[in-house]
């Protein structure tokens, strides 16, 4: 064995060419008489799926892999775009979230999370909560939201793996792209996030004060954005399932642009205190809107979608009413 | 094709497309409302005729007051929010005032309802219908639920089934 391994490494240049040639020779003559398109070989692509599977987009036109600007939604039959499977979330998952692979959490993430209290998800104690063993035990755990705490509800910021995942109907968000960083606003909420591209590096969390969406550096591996971002505010939710999130975690997201009209990102959750191990999201893929198409009365661009105290105040005593509190 | 033939099929295009969203939206309202779904029986819905009161074009969700007279005369007054909220209306082309001038206090409407499983007057809208029928801020259901016009307290939730949530003596939920 030992010398066969020898004689082919030692196999001089022209020959190991030879036997490619011969080797593609015999494949394509056997293909000929079996009448077998060697096409047939490869792997066909995937059919357009929720979950970011495949890829509906049909557009063919010639683009800048490398930007990201533009008015993005994952909800395009809204805007009278063409549906874009790809776009939703996973079949079979409660709503909208980070999802993908859920790991363990630890003792303190655990404490954490439950002290966390969704409203969303699927209903705690109610039969397809607890046949639906297969899912996470917080995807499982909704209860009544005048019960709840989710900071959504007080008007308290997302946080950044929030709004990034938050894939509400017509949420959209915009991306703006120059040559130093990218900034990027998101509809809901009316927040927004900056993507520093200029040789930074991500500060020391120590040394500067948390925030809600962290600080986030770029760089590019061929055409993907691989954007980390540290320092978080630990009050945020990590999605509206109630997933907390350490001043300690890293986020790590890799967005692409696989085709003209699709924006892709698989986003990874590192935060040692709380998880067992790294959290992988499942892939989200936004449809790119054009401008005429995200118009009011010929306004175009994302809405203004504040969440505000005072209206969300109001809102919460016709919530607290549906739970039997308050005034009957 | 000319032009506006062409024009005519942009938009039968955009509209089946943003009827397909509006389906798909509509099918997940457990996931995609504020969290008020689990609030809501809404696999129980029901329809009667009633009267604005007050009507909030205000995120996360619009928020109605409304009364519905029923047998005997009495006059209920019910609490409710939509399931839409602002920015989906606004796209659907029911702005702030259309949608206020729409409903403006004394205006009457059919309302399809999913009450509250703490039970009372308080209820989730599905749907509003005016009074010659067009569907009206966010549009109407198909109306394949029972007509309750008239029906004290409308459909109300049965059995004993404990709000999911609720705090129980001596503990947390």
């Amino acid at each position: 064995m030992a010398s066969m391994a020898r004689s082919t490494i030692a196999l001089p240049t022209r020959s190991r060419w030879s036997m490619t040639c011969a080797a593609v020779a015999r494949t394509l003559l056997i293909s000929a008489l079996l009448g077998v398109p060697l096409v047939a070989a490869q792997p066909a692509a995937p059919a357009p799926t929720p979950g970011g599977i495949g890829n509906s987009d049909s557009d063919t036109r010639s683009y800048d892999k490398r930007n990201f600007s533009g008015l993005w939604a994952r909800s395009p039959e809204l805007y009278g775009e063409a549906p874009c499977p790809e776009c939703r979330e996973p079949v079979g998952w409660p709503g909208y979230g980070f999802f993908g692979d859920i790991p363990a959490r630890t003792e303190e993430g655990q404490r954490r999370m439950d002290l966390n209290k969704p409203a969303r998800g699927l209903e705690l104690g109610s039969a397809e909560a607890n046949a639906r063993t297969d899912l996470d035990s917080g995807l499982r755990r909704a209860i009544l939201p005048a019960f709840g705490n989710d900071p959504e509800m007080r008007c308290e910021p997302l946080g950044l793996a929030r709004l990034i995942t938050f894939a509400g109907p017509g949420a959209a968000m915009e991306l703006i792209q120059q040559q130093d960083r990218i900034l990027q606003t998101f509809e809901w909420t009316w927040d927004f996030r900056e993507i520093w591209m200029d040789g930074r590096r991500s500060p020391n969390v120590e040394d500067y004060l948390p925030r809600f969406n962290g600080y986030s550096v770029a760089r590019w591996e061929g055409d993907t954005l691989v954007v980390t971002s540290v320092g978080f505010d630990d009050r945020q939710w990590i999605d509206q399932h109630g997933y907390p999130l350490s001043s300690e975690a890293v986020l790590e997201e890799r967005w692409d642009r696989p085709s003209p009209n699709r924006l892709r990102v698989q986003l990874t959750l590192t935060d040692p205190l709380l998880y067992t191990r790294p959290w992988q999201a499942s892939t989200k893929v936004w449809s790119l809107i054009p401008k005429e198409s995200m118009a009011i009365a010929g306004w175009s661009g994302i809405l203004e979608d504040r969440c505000v105290p005072s209206d969300e105040s109001m809102f919460n005593q016709v919530r607290d009413r549906a739970a039997g509190l308050g005034e009957e | 094709m000319n032009a506006v033939q062409h024009q005519g099929t942009l938009t039968m295009t955009i509209l089946r497309y943003r009827l397909l969203w509006l389906l798909a939206v509509l099918a997940v309202p457990a996931s995609a409302h504020h969290g008020s779904s689990i609030s809501y029986d809404t696999t129980k819905q029901w329809t009667t005729w009633a009267r604005v009161v007050q009507f909030n074009y205000k995120n996360p969700h619009p928020t109605m007051t409304f009364e519905r007279e029923v047998q005997g005369g009495v006059v209920e007054p019910w609490v409710s929010e939509l399931l839409t909220n602002p920015s989906m209306l606004a796209r659907q082309g029911w702005t702030k005032r259309k949608s206020e001038d729409a409903l403006a206090p004394g205006t009457r409407v059919k309302l399809t309802l999913a009450t509250s499983r703490a039970g009372g007057f308080s209820g989730i809208v599905m749907g509003i219908q005016g009074e010659d029928g067009a569907p009206i801020v966010g549009g109407g259901r198909p109306a394949q639920v029972p007509d309750l016009d008239g029906v004290p307290g409308g459909l109300q939730p049965e059995g004993d089934t404990m709000l999911p949530g609720q705090p129980v003596e001596g503990g947390a939920p």
